[in-house]
């Protein structure tokens, strides 16, 4: 009776938790729709002018292309980075390894702005900076490692044998990763890919130091929230959530159907 | 001869272009950022230079060391605060959840971080406002108006709002990969439910517990969104006074310094959480 | 073999060519498919795009649709917050990244040491047309040689919320001081509006040329009412706390951001104390090596002109006064009510006779200590 109390004040305290992690985005989702210009309750009229401001406003959509340019860029290069980081790391020791691994994994420890400092002094001496290519390239160093744990968590998963039974049958070195690891890992790379997108889609502090003129969306917020305070915010805010949650979710779908489909081969 | 050449070749096709990357845009960049601490700036220019004035300045200053103490503890105390407001809910998923459930509460956790952080403080201001949602609710029930925003609260609160779904989910990742064997056993030795958490699975979980406090001491010692938005005045935080350098006046030479200053008070932290993470184990 | 050099350099111009093809190449052959379409979709637009360095709201829609639909180009802004950043964002960026530069008039001079704007020619703008006060603004030019054209100002002084504070209390900067505002005291991030502001309160007729004696005294004062302040904020952020009531008072702003709230329905107002005001002079300017040369020039021809000039006052971001007398009479005929409530009509007590009778003073750089003195204050009291 005890534990059945405890488990009930258990879950409550988790749904307590979940309010306080989802309240904003559901506040946001609700106040785009809200007439008024700015935020408080009660709430005034029900309205879509947010959404049309939105779609109306061409600095919006080339923000959001260059948004989608980045993202499917940086998707496509950090998960092959990531996926020879974690292949390196998977089949071969040798002596500096740990510092390999070090730097295939540090990025994400460095704060934002100082990454954007760094990247914008940096980029700006090589005549790389002000950019969608500045972006591009800043975004790709901190989402390697994302694709990087993704694949070694992949590949950890795989008999170690497989590899070297498909040299043994005389594949090469390129046979066996092209018939045998590669789709193996096949997976890990698609949810790689959706998620380094979605990192990319929502990073501002980096690409707010290093765009210049060339903004992209969630820059664009941050001037929405420097400069003219606007319902805008959140519109803009709920289409992003609703893309990148379709993302997420697409990458949970192929994880989770592969590993249910690994337990009943099991 | 062949053979090897075209072994080598594999190997290095798969082994370089992270190598050459990561030093290219990641290390060489933050190498610049220390070199560029020695620099000068004339004319709202940095020019090359060697001159310790930028750190002498920084560090003579009483406000950076105030900041530098408020950063430090408000992320220390937001790791502390998020590791046990996180424990029971990550005690809870991972002991008492059927696999289905969990695996939903698991992806609604990962849902947040890809939300506009930008567009979800936003959307606090209006629950910690002075005439927001929460102080019109306290008033509904009788208590009266308790400043959020603006103050420390307001700061901490958006750290949480960054880093609270990590932790719990680096913390479930450790408690699921306990030896479940472990707790049949302390049940049967008649350890209470509780003495079993703290002489039981806190210590098996430690490394996860542990990397999930760092990681929100990373996240909020970093973060400037939330000082900014949520803090007002009360918590100038290192990385404002980086944003407000490089700003005004091209000071870029001390933003530099401070940026330093930051990195390596995270890399000893890392070092010194790592090995408590890690003592007695090899 | 002359040739084979040739192509070779060419081909290898710069290694920053290299790099940068290099990374577009990657960009693009990872877009695969979608880039050619994008690509295609921004050839044929060709419009010309002009760029522009400004505060907050000089490139949206209702200033630069009518200049852009002209002139078939667009306007593509960034915006800063403060002269310093102003400087801070063209230093970084490489030259002739703006074709137009927005500047306040204090900081013209230090472009033009910097070397960072060009040199006009006067007769390409209706100096004849200006209040005489704006023909020849200080630091605008140098001698001969005109670097700059004044569009637009604005006074500064105290902005408060009227439910809760009366006319009377906010007609002294002292009201800054007073117990009952603790953490309802809000600044505006850039040190030159509130610390030339605190200097008028401290009582020096020039509150921008003070020795070093009178700047500590400033200082010193300034930082009792640091325990006062519970934010500063940038432009987006002085609007929404002056909104919500989560600040009473704030130095150093203007009916630029009132104006804009009390159209939105909001008690709030701005006076010039007893003590006095600041103006603010916005001037702009045309980037060292623009691109686009002609636009910039054109743009400024069409902001200093009646029609430009009369949008500039209506601003949506935020209302200003204008500095062509012409002007006036236009912006009489079309919104009348904005002439009345700017104080801009010819012939009554309007905003140059403010300036004329002195109860405002101009904004300047400080005079006696660097830039970078007020500016290093000014962290340090935020970071108290």
């Amino acid at each position: 009776m005890n534990a059945r109390l405890n488990n009930s004040l258990l879950c409550l305290y988790l749904l307590i938790i979940l309010g306080f992690i989802f309240s904003p985005i559901i506040a946001s989702f609700i106040f785009s729709f809200n007439a008024d210009r700015f935020p408080s309750l009660p709430l005034g009229e029900f309205s879509v002018k947010w959404y049309e401001a939105v779609n109306e406003d061409a600095d919006v959509w080339a923000g959001f292309y260059r948004t989608l340019t980045v993202g499917v860029s940086v998707a496509m290069v950090s998960t092959f980075l990531g996926f020879c980081a974690a292949y390196t790391d998977y089949r071969y020791s040798f002596t500096g390894k740990s510092v390999y691994l070090a730097l295939a994994l540090l990025p994400p420890t460095v704060p934002l702005i100082i990454m954007g400092l760094a990247m914008l002094f940096f980029l700006s001496r090589v005549d790389l900076s002000g950019g969608t290519h500045s972006v591009i390239i800043s975004h790709v160093v901190m989402c390697t490692p994302f694709a990087m744990a993704l694949i070694r968590l992949r590949l950890s998963q795989m008999d170690p044998d497989l590899e070297s039974a498909a040299w043994n049958l005389g594949a090469s070195q390129w046979g066996a990763m092209r018939f045998v690891i590669f789709p193996f890992c096949l997976p890990a790379i698609v949810s790689s890919l959706l998620i380094t997108m979605a990192v990319s889609f929502d990073e501002f502090a980096v690409a707010w130091f290093v765009s210049g003129l060339n903004e992209t969306l969630p820059v664009r917020i941050l001037s929405f929230l420097q400069g003219q305070v606007s319902p805008r915010i959140n519109a803009i805010g709920s289409v992003v959530f609703m893309l990148s949650m379709m993302l997420v979710i697409a990458a949970n779908i192929i994880l989770m159907r592969n590993s249910s489909k690994k337990t009943t081969e099991e | 001869m062949g053979l090897i050449s075209n072994r080598s070749i594999f190997s290095a096709f798969f082994s370089f272009p992270p190598l050459i990357y990561q030093l290219a845009f990641f290390v060489f960049p933050l190498f610049f950022l220390l070199v560029l601490s020695f620099w000068s700036v004339k004319f709202y220019r940095v020019q090359p230079d060697f001159t310790f004035s930028n750190w002498l300045y920084i560090f003579e200053k009483g406000y950076f060391w105030k900041s530098y103490g408020w950063t430090f503890s408000l992320a220390a105390m937001t790791s502390i605060i998020a590791s046990v407001i996180a424990f029971p809910a990550s005690y809870y998923i991972s002991f008492k959840l059927s696999e289905n459930i969990k695996r939903i509460v698991l992806l609604s956790l990962i849902v947040p971080f890809f939300t506009s952080y930008l567009v979800r403080i936003y959307s606090w201001q209006v629950f910690l406002n002075d005439n927001g949602i929460i102080n019109a609710a306290l008033d509904y029930i009788g208590v009266g108006a308790v400043a959020m925003i603006n103050t420390k609260l307001g700061s901490v609160i958006g750290y949480l709002t960054l880093s609270l779904p990590l932790v719990i989910l680096l913390q479930v990742f450790s408690l699921s990969n306990i030896d479940r064997n472990l707790v049949e056993a302390a049940h049967n030795l008649k350890c209470s439910p509780l003495k079993t958490i703290f002489l039981v699975v806190i210590p098996a979980a430690r490394v996860g517990l542990v990397l999930a406090a760092l990681f929100c001491f990373i996240l909020s010692f970093g973060d400037f969104v939330s000082p900014i938005y949520l803090g007002g005045a009360t918590t100038q935080t290192l990385s404002i006074l980086i944003i407000d350098l490089s700003k005004a006046g091209q000071q870029w030479p001390r933003a530099a310094v401070v940026a330093i200053t930051m990195i390596v008070t995270l890399l000893a932290t890392t070092f010194l959480a790592l090995r408590f993470a890690y003592k007695g184990k090899s | 073999m002359n040739n084979d050099k040739k192509t070779k350099s060419t081909i290898m111009k710069s290694r920053r060519d290299f790099i940068k093809a290099a990374s577009a190449a990657s960009g693009i052959a990872a877009l695969g498919g979608v880039a050619p379409m994008l690509m295609s979709k921004k050839a044929n637009a060709a419009p010309r795009e002009m760029t522009l360095l400004a505060w907050y709201g000089h490139g949206e829609k209702d200033i630069v649709e009518a200049f852009e639909q002209a002139n078939n180009c667009k306007v593509k802004a960034k915006y800063y917050t403060g002269g310093d950043n102003m400087l801070a964002l063209i230093a970084q960026s490489p030259p002739g990244t703006y074709d137009v530069v927005l500047s306040d008039a204090e900081y013209v001079l230090q472009l033009k040491e910097a070397g960072f704007v060009e040199k006009l020619n006067p007769s390409d703008y209706p100096f004849d047309d200006y209040w005489p006060e704006f023909q020849r603004f200080g630091g605008h030019w140098s001698g001969k040689e005109l670097y700059s054209v004044a569009l637009r100002f604005g006074f500064l002084g105290v902005s408060y919320n009227s439910e809760n504070i009366s006319e009377k209390e906010a007609m002294s900067y002292s009201l800054l001081w007073d117990e009952k505002l603790k953490g309802r005291v809000g600044h505006f991030d850039w040190h030159l509006p509130n610390l030339g502001c605190m200097s008028m309160y401290m009582g020096n007729p020039n509150p921008y040329d003070i020795n070093q004696k009178k700047f500590e005294a400033l200082t010193s004062k300034t930082m009792e009412i640091r325990s006062q302040v519970n934010g500063f904020y940038d432009y987006g952020g002085t609007f929404s706390s002056l909104k919500n009531g989560q600040i009473q008072a704030m130095c150093g702003i203007g009916d630029w951001i009132t104006g804009v709230l009390q159209k939105d329905g909001s008690p709030v107002r701005t006076v010039i104390p007893e003590e006095g005001g600041l103006q603010w002079t916005e001037s702009l300017c045309i980037g060292k090596n623009a691109k686009n040369h002609d636009l910039a020039r054109k743009f400024i021809q069409y902001m200093s002109s009646p029609e430009g000039q009369v949008r500039s006052a209506n601003m949506a971001a935020y209302p200003a006064a204008i500095v062509n007398k012409k002007a006036w009479e236009l912006l009489a005929k079309v919104t009348p009510e904005e002439a009345k409530r700017q104080r801009m009509e010819l012939g009554k007590d309007n905003v140059i006779s403010d300036i004329r009778n002195g109860r405002v003073k101009y904004r300047t750089l400080p005079v006696q200590q660097s830039l970078e003195t007020w500016n290093d204050f000014w962290l340090e009291y935020k970071n108290s």
